[in-house]
């Protein structure tokens, strides 16, 4: 077998072991530069296209110690037995989840499997047919958008949402600045809402729903129109905030290998044993 | 050496020679395999450091970015983390206990 036809198979085997996309192109990638490097034959190095991808899905799929070892702290969001329906179609049916501070929780499911609807009940903007919602502490909310005003400027959503959660207009544009930074992302002094790109304005939507830095946070899918870069960065971001105590469930579609979630509550099964 | 044996004991330490490599400075995945050999540890198999990297990178003792060389193609490169750093030198403290004894248990035998 040819180094080429055996990284087509790699990569074949790796999608057979669930392995995402993403991971799948670094590993085939990392794999190529080590055989240019080494000179070695592939299954020399590296063994059978069906090995290398089991031992890679096992390094990846196994617990993760680092989370192992992370203590998680009270209940900040319980969630019990909530139904929801739009005229007659169930969208939500008995859905539970208790997330404590220092666990991220994933929402998953088809389109309209009733994601966005279960973050807005949890959000107390919706109200459920039944069932009840208890947050303890101060809550945070990034809508999937609509969470920015046309007319303003990033510091003016920063004081305005700051002083919701008691913080001084400079405390909040500071602590406002500072969010935006490590997502990459400087704000203009005097560019409106309106003015900024879909992604940018997530990015604004996203440092909003974190400002005064919230117990619980709700993000739905809030990386819409970022690069790869900011989807990293925007990951990484959830990891410190988590690793800070904070409470966060995030809606999502696109769970890869990157997603070390400590829990997933799927809709599309919830409503399908309904 | 018995070749065996020397992979067979690599295995438990593999993850923390990695990790003392990279105290010294970034590398990727073929100069840590080079200098492991150079350490006098054996040819270790792409197949066996690589899922060790991932592992690391997944608990966090690691990071990694990718650098493409000008002439060559881009690489993955490793870094230790602040908590790779405080593992290793825990692991470091650890091993040198273990080896201890081992080695006292070791010269008892020969006794």
């Amino acid at each position: 077998m040819t180094d080429d036809a055996w990284l087509a198979a790699l990569t074949g085997e790796l999608r057979r072991h669930q392995v995402g996309p993403d991971l799948t192109a670094h590993v085939v990638a990392e794999t190529a530069a080590h055989l240019r490097d080494s000179g070695e034959p592939a299954v020399r190095a590296f063994g059978t296209p069906r090995e290398y991808a089991a031992a890679v899905a096992d390094s990846v799929g196994g617990p993760d110690p680092s989370r192992a070892a992370r203590p998680v702290g009270p209940v900040r969001l319980e969630v019990r037995g909530v139904t929801k329906r739009y005229r007659r179609r169930p969208v939500l049916t008995g859905v539970d989840l208790t997330v404590r501070a220092g666990q991220v929780a994933a929402v998953v499911g088809a389109n309209g499997a009733g994601k966005s609807t279960f973050l807005r009940v949890c959000a107390g903007l919706t109200r459920p047919d039944r069932g009840t919602v208890r947050v303890y502490g101060r809550l945070g909310y990034c809508p999937q958008d609509g969470g920015t005003s046309e007319f303003l400027f990033p510091d003016e959503h920063f004081a305005l949402v700051g002083a919701g959660r008691g913080l001084s207009r400079p405390d909040a544009r500071r602590e406002g600045r500072a969010y935006a930074a490590a997502l990459d992302w400087t704000p203009p002094r005097s560019t409106q809402a309106r003015h900024l790109s879909g992604g940018t304005r997530q990015k604004l939507n996203l440092v909003l729903a974190r400002l005064g830095a919230p117990d619980v946070l709700l993000l739905d899918e809030p990386y819409q129109g970022f690069d790869r870069g900011t989807y990293l960065d925007f990951w990484h971001e959830v990891w410190r905030w988590r690793d800070a105590g904070t409470a966060i469930v995030v809606v999502t579609h696109l769970l890869n290998q990157l997603d070390r979630v400590d829990q997933v509550l799927d809709l599309t099964r919830a409503e399908a044993a309904a | 050496m018995d070749a065996d044996r020397r992979a067979q004991w690599l295995r438990g330490v593999l993850d923390l020679c990695v990790l003392g490599l990279l105290d010294s400075g970034e590398s990727y995945g073929y100069e840590l395999a080079q200098a492991l050999g150079d350490a006098g540890l054996g040819q270790i198999r792409g197949g066996t450091l690589y899922p060790v990297l991932l592992r690391l990178q997944r608990a966090g003792l690691v990071t990694t970015r990718w650098h493409g060389g000008d002439t060559g193609p881009a690489r993955k490169y490793y870094r230790l983390s602040a908590a790779g750093r405080a593992a290793l030198t825990q692991a470091s403290a650890d091993w040198s206990a273990f080896t201890g004894s081992v080695r006292t248990t070791l010269r008892q035998e020969e006794r």
